[in-house]
């Protein structure tokens, strides 16, 4: 009997193992095939020499796995499933041979097994964020001090946040402002001729007399390292900031004295203005220490340092427990810290960040268009979006909240009655085609030119921004087509889209991108309702090409939840999950974003779940050093 | 210190134009003893940037000598008229590796083409080229400046950034007239973040450096740059001669600019420009670029008499509907000509403030020659036509005597596409840096000496 199940299970294996053998035959060759494919019909102008459009499949092709340039891959895929690529003037593979290329392509890219990956990537040292730095300061000293107005703008790439290690650049202007902001914040968290508040998370002790000094001297100086720092400080730092110290009090300063120049020397360290984790020397991944999970979720829950609770979690090692992380993410999220999710997460998201900066009025002309009105839109989404939160409301409210925060300026910018004061509130809105995302000052305002709205842009925030299913790319032969619609500029939008139609190209995408942005039609540019524009009434309607009609922004938001929720999700997750690493997502976080997804998903989306597992996800607790190659470029396209 | 360095307050006034308040020391003598000899001046590179290009026909000179001679400029140009010997108009000038709104403006100093995702401008730009090799005599090794942007794009990368360390990190740039005044002229901060304590964080940064990944060594390295270069800048505080200058005060016949930008916008781009010809004349660098603003301007112009509308909408000069994503809608023109006018009469004020800036270089007498003398300056676009996008022809203007190595005066007429690397190489070269080849250049511009 033995033999014969034996014999069976050999025989299995060897059918596993031949199948498994063929199958491997049939990928190599048609790995073989589809790079020769490439070499044959591609790399004449997508070379490294050539590099035509900037596009340069030769180093692609090197860089394995295919999926680490999937935007590019899947244009290729697109332009030749599409007939572009070739050139047309130029050789042309047969009609087999192209499918064999778009299999091959497909296999590798489209249907590309992500199980295989394991790498939870790593998170670059990098400068604060202005805000970052405000806030750490503030927390750090317990005094709201704003010291970065002067500082140059933080410049925006097309790399995600501004959080991310790849823009944030360190310059010697810089840098002097910062040693201008220390030397203002040392100054006034130690005043020379009093003591300093009592309330100051600074001092846990002040010495009333000198022979007390050097102990209080040393349990401050220990206490600011810790925190400044956010890690135990080394014993070489101590006694570097200690010298310090030591230095001014022979010159028979006082303690304040000597104590600002302590403070002073450990803000101008790169252990606070810089946020780097400690690397290990392995080529396995391997878990970033507790210190380094409160700062990372400090920084991405709060955009600013850990509090005590966290330090003395991670100094007892107990933070990286799932329960105690989840227990600490409700916390922090329930502090009112966590405004930062909005204000700064959401708003650099869905990009009402600009108003007032980028886009802002001449207030001669437009004295109704006040900084305070400005401040309280942005505010309306910010604190609409951490409210969601804090409340762990479904990710549908973001799109049909009946509630809003506005303040006097801002209700009566809505006609909303009865609200008095500056300050901003919860209120009902009484109108419904003010509810949720879309009803928002904000963001109408930031998708419009000044004076008039932009169906296309608007249009293209929500298949982009908010949904994250931008349009691909115009066709190769645009250029072409912009001539036709240059001639045509003075055409309606509406024409416009119709002209398109006649492109069957043209149409494919605007078809879904047009009829989106003329819903919010009834919205002016800066977000205000109307009826009429330029005389003319407006027309809201549309037709998505899954064959869905709607009307106006009550019909907008019955599209978003009905058949784009996922959508929706997965950008929220891509973005949120980004922002959390301060860096760009890569093809090896895919399983991550999946694996957070689904959980998401399994509890109706209620955007508490988004974040607990965010923060206990692998790439947010795990790390590994990059390879030398990406090393030198981390993309070579 | 010979003689004719030595100049009155009086004719300082009047070449700086008393309206602006800026500090002129009454020695006159270079205030840093590095800076200057007296025998030979050296030589100081300038980059003005303005964005939005030029409409076609609104650059070439009107009258031309059979060798060049500029005789008669565009009309658009007449402020520049007197100035027209010391000056070279190019044409057919272009940028072979990039261009436009975005990555034109980020290339147009580096000479290499840019990568949005990668963050990269494909190479170092020239004036950091120059200042690492020249900046280490002086207060600044550069002087990074731009106008405050405005509108759309006014935070992004590459429409902000012509200057690049190296090919991925951008020089930050300052906007804010007082800072710069501040970062040449006064003393380094005299807070607790002194000498002793910038020394042992430059002990910090190289622990901290052995504590994280390679990766992460770019970044500490960063750090340690900035903070050499405030280190370095604290040193030159230091030197006597120069603290001696600034510190009597009754010596100093300008004030500090205010901590505010100035709300006039031609106050503003002037005391900019003043500050870059105070940097040059005192020596507190020798390389400076200024950034008329970001590369793809929508700023109101409507202080110009008959003009309405944002730049960058007037640079589509042909579409004149009102309509287009570009517009402001609120703001039609009759016809093309009509916008083209406007969008020239932009243009032209443009040209108007850098003539006076080289107008005020010109006042300025080194005794060998007059800053202006002493100074290759280029001044243009990364866009040709701006109604086109057009990326050959790109209007450009080399100014300066180059020490005397530049034959002025001519309309550089190029027939086929001429790089502007080639420009770089050689304005890299005459700053004495060794070097033979520069992006897509091989060999130097000789058109600034020979004829085309």
């Amino acid at each position: 009997m033995g033999l014969v199940i034996q014999k069976q299970k050999l025989i299995q294996v060897l059918l596993i193992f031949c199948l498994a053998w063929l199958g491997l035959v049939k990928g190599m060759a048609s790995e073989v095939t589809g790079v020769e494919l490439i070499k044959n019909f591609c790399l004449d102008c997508h070379d490294g020499e050539t590099r035509k459009g900037e596009v340069d499949l030769e180093a692609a092709l090197n860089a394995k796995p295919l999926v680490k340039n999937l935007d590019l891959w899947k244009t290729v895929i697109n332009r030749v499933e599409n007939g572009d690529m070739p050139p047309k003037k130029n050789d042309q593979p047969s009609s087999s041979k192209k499918k064999d290329l778009l299999k091959w392509l497909n296999h590798e890219v489209v249907q590309f097994d992500y199980s295989s990956i394991d790498n939870p990537g790593y998170e670059q040292a990098r400068r604060l964020t202005h805000i970052e730095f405000s806030n750490t300061l503030r927390d750090l000293l317990g005094l709201d001090l704003n010291l970065v107005a002067d500082f140059p703008i933080d410049l925006s790439g097309k790399s995600g946040f501004d959080n991310s290690a790849n823009t944030l650049f360190l310059q010697p202007i810089l840098m002097e402002r910062y040693l201008s902001a220390i030397d203002k914040a040392v100054e006034a968290v130690l005043p020379l001729k009093k003591n300093p508040s009592e309330n100051s998370p600074v001092f846990v002790v002040w010495p009333s007399e000198k022979g007390e000094e050097p102990k209080a001297a040393s349990k401050i100086i220990n206490r600011f390292l810790l925190r400044a720092f956010r890690r135990p400080p080394t014993e070489r730092e101590i006694n570097q900031v200690w010298s310090v110290y030591n230095r001014s009090r022979e010159k028979k300063e006082s303690f304040a004295m000597g104590m600002r120049h302590a403070f002073g020397a450990a803000l101008v360290s790169p252990a606070f203005l810089l946020k780097s984790e400690r690397t290990k020397k392995t080529n396995e991944s391997y878990q970033v220490d507790e210190y380094e999970i409160a700062s990372r979720l400090s920084y991405f829950l709060w955009a600013s340092m850990p509090d005590d609770e966290l330090f003395q979690l991670a100094s007892e090692k107990r933070l990286a427990k799932p329960k105690v992380l989840a227990q600490q993410v409700s916390r922090m999220l329930a502090d009112s810290k966590s405004e930062t999710l909005g204000s700064v997460f959401a708003a650099q998201w869905l990009g009402f960040d600009a108003l007032g900066v980028r886009v802002r009025l001449d207030p001669i002309d437009n004295p109704w268009c006040t900084d305070t009105l400005m401040a309280a839109m942005k505010q309306e989404s910010a604190m609409g979006f951490t409210s969601l939160i804090r409340k762990n409301k479904p990710l549908s409210e973001l799109i049909q909240s009946k509630t809003t925060f506005v303040n006097e300026e801002l209700a009566k910018f809505y006609k909303l009655k009865g609200v008095k004061g500056d300050e901003m509130r919860l209120v009902a809105h009484t109108d419904k085609r003010r509810y949720g995302l879309f009803g928002q000052a904000s963001v109408l305002a930031i998708t419009s030119s000044p004076y008039r709205t932009s169906p296309i842009r608007r249009g293209e925030w929500i298949l982009d921004s908010l949904l994250g299913t931008p349009p691909p790319p115009p066709p190769s032969d645009a250029g072409e087509l912009d001539e036709d619609i240059e001639e045509n500029r003075k055409l309606t939008f509406r024409q416009k889209l119709e002209m398109h139609s006649k492109n069957p190209r043209c149409y494919s995408c605007h078809r879904e991108m047009d009829p989106l942005g003329f819903s919010l039609e009834n919205y002016d540019w800066f977000g205000r309702w109307r009826s009429k524009s330029r005389g003319r009434s407006i027309d809201s309607k549309g037709r998505l090409p899954s064959g869905t009609e709607f009307e106006g922004p009550i019909g907008l938001r019955k599209v978003i939840v009905g058949e784009k929720l996922d959508d929706l999700a997965r950008q929220v997750t891509r973005k949120m999950l980004s922002y959390a690493l301060g860096r760009q997502l890569e093809y090896y976080d895919v399983p991550a974003v999946r694996k957070i997804l689904a959980a998401f998903k399994g509890d109706n989306y209620r955007i508490q779940t988004l974040l607990s597992e965010i923060c206990s996800s692998y790439p947010f607790n795990f790390r590994k050093n990059p390879e030398f190659g990406e090393l030198v470029d981390s993309k070579s396209l | 210190m010979t003689k004719s360095w030595q100049l009155s307050r009086r004719s300082m006034l009047r070449a700086l134009g008393a309206s602006v308040a800026l500090p002129w020391l009454e020695a006159m003598q270079p205030i840093s003893p590095l800076a200057v000899t007296p025998k030979r001046p050296k030589l100081r590179a300038g980059y003005i940037y303005f964005p939005n290009g030029v409409s076609k026909g609104s650059w070439e000179p009107e009258k031309v000598g059979r060798k060049g001679e500029l005789r008669e400029l565009s009309k658009w140009m007449k402020d520049l008229e007197p100035f027209k010997n010391d000056i070279l108009i190019g044409h057919n000038i272009w940028t072979p590796r990039g261009n436009g709104h975005g990555a034109g403006t980020a290339t147009w100093l580096t000479g290499g083409s840019y990568s949005g995702s990668r963050v990269s401008a494909g190479g170092t730009s020239v004036d950091q080229i120059i200042a690492r090799h020249v900046g280490k005599d002086t207060m600044l090794p550069s002087l990074d400046m731009s106008m405050r942007g405005e509108g759309y794009f006014s935070n992004s990368l590459p429409r902000n950034s012509i200057s690049w360390v190296n090919s991925k990190l951008p020089a930050t740039r300052d906007t804010n007239p007082r800072t710069i005044y501040d970062r040449m002229f006064r003393k380094a901060s005299e807070g607790v973040t002194d000498k002793g304590v910038i020394d042992l964080v430059h002990d910090q940064a190289k622990s901290l450096k052995r504590r994280v990944g390679l990766a992460d060594q770019r970044k500490i390295d960063e750090y340690i740059e900035a903070l050499r270069a405030v280190e370095r800048r604290m040193e030159f505080a230091e030197n006597q001669a120069f603290k001696t200058a600034l510190s009597k005060g009754e010596r100093i016949a300008f004030n500090r600019p205010s901590v505010e930008i100035p709300d006039n916008h031609e106050v503003y781009m002037r005391t900019m420009m003043d500050l870059m010809v105070l940097g040059f004349w005192s020596g507190a660098t020798r390389v400076g670029s200024l950034m008329l603003d970001h590369g793809q301007s929508n700023r109101y112009f409507d202080f110009i008499d008959g003009v309405r509308g944002t730049w960058h909408a007037l640079s589509h000069y042909r579409d004149i509907s009102g309509k287009t994503e570009d517009d402001d809608g609120i703001n039609s023109w009759k016809n093309v000509a009509q916008k083209r006018d406007m969008y020239n009469a932009v243009t032209a004020w443009h040209h108007r403030q850098f003539a006076y800036m080289i107008g005020k270089m010109k006042g300025i007498d080194e005794g060998n020659g007059t800053l202006l003398d002493n100074t290759l300056l280029l001044y243009g676009s990364s866009l040709g036509d701006g109604h086109a996008h057009g990326e050959e022809n790109l209007p450009i203007i080399f100014a300066g005597g180059g020490g005397g190595t530049v034959r002025s005066g001519r309309y550089l007429k190029y027939r086929r596409n001429y790089s502007l690397s080639k420009y770089h190489l050689a304005t890299m070269q005459r700053m004495g840096v060794p070097v033979e080849e520069f992006a897509d250049a091989d060999s130097p511009m000789s058109g600034l000496t020979k004829n085309v």
